[in-house]
């Protein structure tokens, strides 16, 4: 009982920043506009961040944040500006470039660092019922997520967030009124890839870090999405929160690669059964 | 139609080529390698049908493959069915696979279809993955990495068998596909992906030639799987892997997507390129993507795109 | 009047917003019937619904007597309802030929019987297809620009392409979306002339959906003026002016 408990706290912690991770793809579909595969790559860059952090011998989380935020928001603007902005509007060159790129980061990690799990330590264990812990980092990472996620929202809601809003609903309207849209896309870009680097960094002592550790969240990231939508930031982080639990409960009840397994099985009958659903998510022009 | 005569003469002359190349003394490493290489390109130009031409993204494109593969396997090792048998029921059950997804995913769009399919292939190999899946048969078990193997009625085949067998396997292939895509249902799917929206008002029931571009694809992807099957002797969940679906895209960008015999080549030049060099999978698979950001961005149409392109240009002059 | 096409309480909302308020009205067999309001009235989706792209809330549209409500647009063009897009929507890479052959491959089930045709069979191409295929690019005015890519054809000829796919059905009724809009003096008059005799020598009806009371004064037979979701008026192109004041407003100022 006490072992289900615990996956369930864990499934809640690690939930949040997951939500975290999903509100940096919806970001990139309202503004970019582009359904982006490699936002997967963005988190495993921020799970090796830490680890290297680690290995040096950092234990502080906020430097780990830090570090990935800044180089992943480089390697994003990057990203944005060189590739996903001149092709954006052809959904063949986004899929498949952006798969590539995931791809391409894949392999340099594995270069880099091996195929084999690595992990790093979550900090003491700190007991709350017998056979139910919590860790230092579980804790930190619950509130950096929700505090970046709120902090997030507000942003979007505040001054900063009107031209995003404006480009989101029109970008013709946006272009004309003088703003730099090519501009506010790949910082846009850069800055919900550093969310996702983000998450990457306060998940990486939950699991193993492997190269392609990024796929899970970047299938369950994409389920928040198109289940939810864009607009709310509460129900992306409570689906997260709630999909952050199921695969932690599959992974805890049938074994790990199940939770993998299910939520791909999941995206697919979403798809199926909401085919129109997804059309509302892009305008009709750039989708064909 | 298409600007035809010069394709045909292009591959003409390249298969000619490859039909003397065992003669001038190749070795059996680069034998296997361009064996191998003519069943990827087979399958490249099963994903340009219903990439290309119909434009419906597939990025799980190695799911009918490793249907086909995985359906060899399991019948001939497990139910000990002949060889010739297996391969028919695989290729079939391939065709099944792919009418199946092409039923799902055509009511979808755009990178939905991407989506979805990627989905779908990252399933079938998650599942392949599974050691749970396939039962311990004589005292030692199969599936995971390791694959099941599949019982072959020759013990060892020369290289050159293999080598010729697969060529003109991929003759015939390439020779079927360009039939099909300059047809009256290679034109509709090329409309269809031109603008779905144009097609459905010139009457083009849209969801069902998707549909057909899946099964069609799906059938010659099933029949490159039964001939690796056959050639390797293993299927391995890497058959069904991103990896792969990615490559086919990759050389179908690279060689120019709706050409047919760009991303065939495209896909044998490559394979042969980086196998040949005797490059570990993973520099592989980081030299695909390489190769494919640069084209992405650099060469929007590809390589036989792009001189189609200019073909048509031509032929506007004059 | 036996109407070719009737239009029978058509009711759409989008979200909250109701586009469509029971609309009715018919279209005679070999008529033109304007259909004018301004800009938001609902026109356009009404074009949409009638076509088979967007599906009504609630309402039928019936034509020659039969629902065809359920059907899809692809299956109503095959029944002979063709329509335009007020943006041209070409297939990029298709020459012009390329893309009313694949109208006319699909364009009725009749028409494919008629030239012994199946989808399978691979090239044989019978000599009355070619002989309809020309037709329609010299009736349309497209024959010299037939091997250009649709992606390379200006404003005018797109418009043109989209009435040699309209009327490779060999249409009842064809619907024009804003046809007329945002081309120049020459191609304006020259499509004016390809409708009219379309019109005259082949007996099909036109719904012609437009803001501007100028041409369908100039084209229709009749009128029918919606505004917020209704119709407002029904008569004679020459009292639109006077009964419908969004007309008069456009008078002035065209």
């Amino acid at each position: 009982m006490n072992a289900l408990l615990q996956v369930l706290l864990d499934g809640l912690l690690t939930g949040a920043s997951y939500s975290l991770m999903a509100a940096g793809l919806a970001l990139i579909l309202g503004v970019v506009k582009i359904v982006n595969l490699s936002h997967g790559a963005f988190f495993t860059l921020g799970a090796y961040v830490a680890y290297v952090l680690h290995q040096r011998g950092v234990e502080n989380p906020a430097a780990a944040v830090l570090l990935a935020a800044a180089v992943a928001f480089a390697f994003g603007v990057f990203l944005g500006k060189s590739f996903i902005n001149p092709v954006r509007s052809h959904p063949f060159s986004v899929a498949v470039g952006t798969l590539g790129a995931a791809l391409l980061f894949e392999q340099v990690a594995q270069l880099a660092w091996g195929p084999h799990p690595l992990s790093i330590d979550g900090g003491r264990a700190l007991v709350l019922l017998p056979g139910v812990t919590v860790r230092a980092w579980g804790l930190i990472s619950l509130a950096a997520s929700a505090a970046l996620l709120g902090g997030l929202s507000l942003l979007l809601s505040s001054r900063f967030g009107l031209p995003l809003k404006l480009i989101a609903e029109d970008e013709e309207v946006a272009g004309s009124v003088g703003m730099d849209v090519a501009k506010i896309r790949y910082l846009t870009f850069g800055a919900a890839s550093a969310v996702a680097a983000v998450a990457g960094v306060l998940l990486a002592p939950t699991g193993a870090i492997t190269p392609t550790m990024g796929r899970v969240p970047l299938i369950l990231s994409l389920i928040v999405v198109i289940a939810s939508g864009m607009e709310r930031i509460w129900t992306i982080f409570l689906l997260g929160v709630g999909l952050g639990l199921f695969s932690n409960l599959c992974a805890y009840l049938l074994g790990p690669e199940w939770s993998y397994i299910l939520l791909l099985a999941a995206i697919s009958v979403l798809m199926i059964l909401r085919p129109e659903g997804l059309v509302a998510i892009l305008p009709a022009r750039d989708y064909r | 139609m298409f600007p035809g005569g010069r394709t045909t003469g292009a591959l003409g002359a390249a298969s000619g080529i490859l039909l003397l190349l065992p003669l001038l003394g190749l070795d059996p490493f680069l034998l296997d390698v361009l064996t191998v290489g003519f069943l990827l390109a087979v399958f490249a130009g099963s994903w340009d049908l219903v990439g290309g031409v119909a434009g419906q993204i597939s990025l799980g494109h190695a799911l009918f493959f490793g249907s086909a593969t995985y359906a060899c396997a399991i019948l001939t090792s497990l139910y000990r069915w002949p060889f010739p048998a297996a391969a028919a029921v695989a290729l079939l059950f391939s065709g099944a696979v792919g009418a199946a997804a092409g039923a799902l995913a055509s009511r979808l769009r755009g990178p939905f279809v991407a989506l979805f399919t990627l989905a779908l292939g990252e399933l079938a190999h998650e599942v392949a993955l599974g050691q749970a899946f396939f039962s311990p048969k004589e005292g030692y078990s199969w599936g995971g990495e390791g694959g099941i193997p599949v019982s072959l009625p020759w013990v060892e085949a020369s290289p050159w068998a293999g080598y010729y067998a697969a060529l003109l396997f991929l003759v015939l292939s390439a020779f079927a596909m360009l039939r099909i895509a300059r047809s009256r249902q290679g034109l509709l799917w090329t409309a269809i992906a031109g603008s779905e929206l144009n097609a459905q008002a010139s009457g083009v029931d849209v969801v069902r030639h998707k549909r057909r571009a899946f099964l069609a694809s799906a059938l010659f992807a099933g029949a490159a799987g039964v001939g690796f099957a056959a050639h390797v002797g293993r299927a391995t969940a890497a058959d069904f892997s991103i990896e792969l679906s990615f490559q086919a895209a990759t050389c179908a960008a690279i060689g120019g997507r709706g050409t047919v015999a760009g991303p065939v080549l495209a896909a044998l030049l490559l394979h042969a390129l980086f196998q040949g060099a005797g490059l570990p999978p993973a520099t592989r698979v980081l030299l695909y993507a390489a190769a494919l950001l640069a084209t992405l961005r650099f060469f929007p149409r590809g390589v036989a795109g792009t001189l189609r392109e200019r073909a048509r240009s031509r032929k506007m002059v004059s | 009047m036996a109407g070719l096409l009737r239009v029978e309480d058509i009711r759409k909302s989008f979200g909250p917003t109701r586009v469509l308020v029971g609309v009715t009205f018919d279209v005679g067999a070999r008529e033109v019937v304007g259909l004018f309001g301004p800009n938001g009235s609902g026109k356009t989706t009404l074009a949409n619904i009638v076509s088979g792209l967007v599906p009504p809330d609630g309402g039928r549209i019936l034509f020659d007597g039969r629902d065809i409500t359920p059907l899809p647009m692809d299956a109503r063009y095959r029944a002979g309802v063709a329509r335009t897009f007020q943006i041209p929507d070409p297939y990029p890479s298709l020459t012009v030929v390329e893309s009313i052959r694949v109208a006319l491959l699909c364009g009725r089930e009749s028409c494919r019987k008629r030239f012994g045709m199946k989808d399978s069979s691979p090239e044989p191409a019978p000599t009355r297809w070619e002989e309809e295929l020309e037709s329609i690019l010299v009736r349309t005015g497209l024959f010299a620009q037939r091997f250009w890519p649709a992606a390379k054809l200006s404003q005018g000829c797109l418009r043109r392409l989209e009435f040699a796919r309209a009327i490779s059905c060999r249409p009842r009724l064809v619907i024009l979306d804003e046809v007329f809009s945002a081309l120049s003096a020459k191609d304006e008059s020259e499509l004016a002339l390809l409708m009219r005799s379309l019109h005259r020598k082949e007996g099909i009806s036109f719904l012609l959906v437009s803001h501007n009371p100028l041409i369908l004064e100039e084209l229709c037979d009749r009128v029918v003026a919606i505004e917020d979701g209704c119709v407002i008026w029904e008569g004679t192109p020459k009292d639109l002016a006077k009964h419908v004041p969004a007309a008069n407003h456009a008078h002035d100022s065209g």
